[in-house]
C-alpha cells in the first residue's frame, strides 16, 4: 500500500468519523427522519408503573400524533445527579418525575421551572394540596400519586386480625413467632422489616414523639423520641425475639414472601408485587404506641412532575399538556386500581373503588397519620447522618442514648459541609 | 523532499485526529476541567456562581475531619487493594499454571468455569454474595454451621467481618481475569526452553523459577498494574456488599468518599480534589511498579 492509498483510506475514515458525529448531533437536535415533537420523561418508577406509564403515553400519542414521548427509567441516585448534570448543561428530559424530596436541590441549583404560572388555579384545585409541591413560595411539582409510605402488611393466612396497637403487636408476633421443625432455629418470625436504611426507622421514632427537623430545618434528631424508638426496636429484636436478627429490605421481602415472617412494615410500591406472589394479604395503619398515645407516622411524599428549566416554549406548552393528560381522573383511576396507589385527584379520592377498597382505605388512614418528607435539601445530610449510629445501635456496638447524640453531630456537620 | 516531509506529517495527523479528538473529549478536557473544579468552591450553594479559590478542598481533604477518617478511609483501601492482588494473582497464576498441565483433560470446560466469575455482571455478583452472608439465612453461615460446626459469622453487622465479606467476594470476581492473561502467556513461552532444562536435568522448581515467571513477567506487570488502579477505584463491590458503607459507614474506600460527596452532599468541589489525590497516589504507584519490576525489560535479551 503505498502513501497515496493510505492518505485516501484516512481520509474516508475521517469523513465517516465525521458523519457518524454529524448524523448523532443532528438526531439529538431533534432535526432527524422523525419531524415530530419529542418529549422526554426521566423517572424512577418500577416495572409494573412504567407499563401503566406506556399505556397512557400510548395514549396520548394516539391523540396527539404530532408528539412523540419516550420514558427513561433511572434509578433514583442516577436519576437525580444525571438530572443535575444535564440540565447544568442546558440538556436533560422535558420533565423529570420522582418524589417531592427532589425539589429543593433542584430549586436551589434552578433547574426546574415553578409551575403556579402555567397551569391555571382551577385546574390545580381539582388536587389533593398535599400533592402540590411548594417550596420557597413557588410550586415546582404536581404530583399523581400520594404516599410513598410504610404501612403494616400483614398475611391474612397467618394474622386474621391486624395489631392496632405496639402490645397487641408483641402478643401476636409472639404467638407467630416459632421453631417449625424442632432443630432450635427460629423459622417464622412474627413481624420484619429493612433495618439498614433509617427511612424504615421513621415510624418507631414519631411514635415515640420525636421527628427529624424543626421549621426552620435544624435537625432534632437527639431527642427522646429516637432514644426510646431506638430502645423499643432493641426490644422488639432482643427481649421479645420477634423480628429476625439481621434484614435489609431483600430479606424481609423475602421472609414475608415465603411465609415464614406474618407482617412487614413495607410501603405502598410493594403490595401489588405481594398479592402478584399469591399472598393473601391486608394492609393496616402502623399501630398506636400505648405508652406515649402516638400513632407510628410514617413519611408520606407525593411523586409527581417537574419541568426542566432548559425546555424549550414549543414544547413547553406540550410537556404541560401531557402532565394534564397524565394527571387526569381516568389515568389516576387506571393506577390506583392495578397498583393501589393513592390517587391525587379528589374526584378519584372520592370514588367508590378508592372509599371501598380494604387496601386504599387503609393506605388513606395511615397518609392521614403520615407526616410530610421535606423537601429541602439538608434532608440528604440527616438520612446519612442517622444511618451510622442506628446501623451500629442494632449490631449492640453503641447505645441508643448515644446514638441520638451521635446523629445530631454528625447531621450539623454534614449541613454545615453542604451549605459552605 | 520538503514536500515529501511535510506530506507525511500531514498523512500521520490525519491519522491520529480521529483518535485524538475522542480522547479529547472523553478524557483530557473532563481531566483537565476535574482539576479546575478541584480549585473551586462549587457544591449546592454554588453551582452557578463557582469560583476558583485555591487549594482549599485540597486542605480540607487532608485535615478536615471526618467520619470515617480520611487516614483511617486510605488504610483500609490500601489493605483492600493488596489483599485482593495477592489473591487474584496468586489463585491466577496458580490455576493458569495447572490449566496449562498437557495432562488435564477438558481444558475448555474447566476454563469456562473457571471464567464464569468474570462473565456475571458485578451487580448480581455482589447482591447474590450479600445475601450468602446473611446470618441466619446466608449459606456461608449454614455451611459453617452444618458440615464444619462453627458458629455462625455476622458478616454484615461487625466491621472486620464486613471487610473480610466484601474482600472475599472480590477476591472471587478478580481472580479469572489473572487467571486467563497469565494462561496467555503461558502459552507463548516456547516449548524448546522447557526441553532444554529437562535435558539439563532442571527440577519442576527451577523450571518455573527461571522459565515460566521471568516470561510470564512482561505480561503479568501491566495487568497487576491494571489490577491495581481497578480494584483501588472499586466502587460496585464495596457498595453493593456492604449497602454503601454498613455497618455504620465502616467499610468504605477512597472512591466511595468521593462518590458520596459528589453525588450525596453535592460537593463538587471538594469531590473532585480528593478524585485528584486518587490519581496522584495511583500515578506514583504505577510509575514506581512499573520501573522497580522493569516491566519494560526485554526478557529475551
Amino acid at each position: 500500500m503505498n502513501a497515496r492509498t493510505a492518505l485516501r483510506i484516512a481520509v474516508a475514515f475521517l469523513s465517516v468519523t465525521l458523519a457518524v458525529v454529524a448524523v448523532t448531533t443532528l438526531d439529538s437536535c431533534g432535526t432527524g427522519r422523525d419531524h415530530r415533537v419529542r418529549l422526554t420523561i426521566w423517572h424512577q418508577d418500577r416495572i409494573d408503573i412504567r407499563v401503566i406509564l406506556q399505556r397512557q403515553l400510548d395514549r396520548f400519542m394516539q391523540l396527539h400524533p404530532e408528539v412523540r414521548v419516550e420514558q427513561l427509567f433511572k434509578e433514583t441516585e442516577e436519576l437525580r445527579s444525571g438530572f443535575i448534570i444535564a440540565a447544568l448543561a442546558g440538556q436533560g428530559p422535558e420533565i423529570v418525575y420522582g418524589p417531592a424530596d427532589q425539589v429543593g436541590p433542584f430549586e436551589i441549583m434552578k433547574i426546574i421551572l415553578p409551575l403556579e404560572e402555567v397551569f391555571p388555579k382551577d385546574w390545580l384545585a381539582q388536587f389533593d394540596p398535599r400533592g402540590l409541591t411548594w417550596y420557597k413560595g413557588h410550586l415546582y411539582q404536581v404530583a399523581d400519586k400520594l404516599g410513598n409510605h410504610l404501612t403494616l402488611v400483614y398475611n391474612k393466612k397467618l394474622v386474621p386480625v391486624p395489631p392496632r396497637t405496639d402490645e397487641e403487636l408483641i402478643r401476636i408476633g409472639k404467638t407467630l413467632t416459632a421453631d417449625l421443625n424442632g432443630d432450635g432455629k427460629t423459622d417464622r418470625y412474627g413481624l420484619t422489616w429493612n433495618y439498614t436504611e433509617p427511612f424504615f426507622f421513621i415510624p418507631f421514632m414519631t411514635g415515640f414523639g420525636g421527628w427529624i427537623m424543626d421549621d426552620a430545618g435544624n435537625p432534632t434528631l437527639n431527642s427522646r423520641g429516637t432514644v426510646d424508638g431506638l430502645k423499643f426496636i432493641k426490644r422488639l429484636r432482643d427481649e421479645e425475639k420477634i423480628i429476625p436478627n439481621e434484614a435489609d429490605y431483600n430479606v424481609a421481602d423475602i421472609l414475608f414472601k415465603d411465609g415464614n415472617a406474618g407482617m412487614i412494615v413495607n410501603g405502598d410500591w410493594s403490595w401489588a408485587g405481594y398479592q402478584k406472589a399469591g399472598l393473601d394479604i391486608g394492609v393496616a395503619p402502623l399501630p398506636l404506641i400505648t405508652s406515649t398515645g402516638l400513632w407510628c407516622a410514617p413519611m408520606v411524599s407525593p411523586k409527581g412532575f417537574s419541568l426542566n428549566a432548559n425546555i424549550s416554549e414549543e414544547k413547553k406548552a406540550w410537556a404541560l399538556e401531557l402532565i394534564r393528560f397524565l394527571m387526569s381522573a381516568e389515568n389516576q383511576m387506571e393506577s390506583a386500581r392495578e397498583l393501589y396507589t393513592m390517587p391525587t385527584h379528589m374526584q378519584v379520592q372520592q370514588s367508590d373503588f378508592v372509599q371501598q377498597n380494604d387496601i386504599l382505605r387503609n393506605s388513606r388512614i395511615q397518609i392521614d397519620r403520615g407526616r410530610s418528607l421535606p423537601v429541602v435539601p439538608e434532608l440528604r445530610a440527616i438520612w446519612d447522618a442517622m444511618r451510622p449510629s442506628y446501623q451500629a445501635v442494632l449490631a449492640g456496638t453503641m447505645t441508643p442514648e448515644r446514638a441520638a447524640e451521635e446523629m445530631q453531630l454528625l447531621a450539623l456537620r454534614r449541613i454545615k459541609e453542604m451549605n459552605e | 523532499m520538503q514536500s515529501q516531509t511535510l506530506r507525511h506529517r500531514i498523512y500521520l495527523f490525519i491519522l491520529v485526529a480521529p483518535a485524538f479528538v475522542v480522547l479529547f473529549g472523553v478524557v483530557i478536557y473532563p481531566f483537565f476541567y476535574n482539576i479546575v473544579l478541584s480549585l473551586s468552591n462549587m457544591n449546592l450553594r454554588h453551582i452557578r456562581d463557582w469560583r476558583i479559590i485555591g487549594f482549599g478542598q485540597y486542605i480540607k481533604v487532608f485535615t478536615e475531619p471526618s467520619q470515617p477518617d480520611f487516614y483511617v478511609v486510605f488504610l483500609k483501601t490500601v489493605i483492600w487493594t493488596v489483599v485482593n492482588l495477592f489473591f487474584h494473582v496468586v489463585l491466577g497464576v496458580f490455576l493458569a499454571l495447572v490449566l496449562n498441565q498437557k495432562e488435564i483433560r477438558g481444558k475448555a470446560i474447566f476454563r469456562a468455569i473457571l471464567v464464569l466469575p468474570w462473565a456475571v455482571p458485578q451487580l448480581i455478583v455482589a447482591l447474590t454474595w450479600r445475601g450468602m452472608f446473611n446470618y441466619e439465612y446466608g449459606s456461608i453461615n449454614l455451611m459453617l454451621t452444618q458440615w464444619f460446626n462453627i458458629p455462625g459469622v455476622q458478616w454484615l453487622r461487625h466491621p472486620l467481618e464486613a471487610f473480610i465479606a466484601v474482600i472475599i467476594t472480590n477476591v472471587w470476581l478478580g481472580f479469572p481475569f489473572m487467571m486467563v492473561i497469565a494462561l496467555g502467556a503461558l502459552q507463548s513461552i516456547p516449548h524448546d526452553l522447557y526441553e532444554a532444562s529437562d535435558i539439563d536435568g532442571a527440577s519442576w522448581y527451577h523450571k518455573l523459577r527461571h522459565i515460566t515467571l521471568p516470561l510470564i513477567r512482561p505480561v503479568m506487570v501491566p495487568a497487576i498494574t491494571l489490577g491495581t488502579i481497578w480494584t483501588f477505584n472499586n466502587l460496585n463491590i464495596v457498595w453493593l456488599v456492604s449497602n454503601a458503607g454498613e455497618p455504620s459507614d465502616q467499610t468504605h474506600l477512597l472512591v466511595s468518599f468521593v462518590y458520596k460527596a459528589a453525588f450525596n452532599f453535592y460537593r463538587y468541589g471538594y469531590g473532585a480534589a480528593l478524585s485528584m489525590v486518587i490519581f496522584f497516589i495511583l500515578l506514583v504507584f504505577s510509575l514506581t511498579f512499573m520501573r522497580k519490576s522493569k516491566a519494560t525489560q526485554n526478557v529475551y535479551s
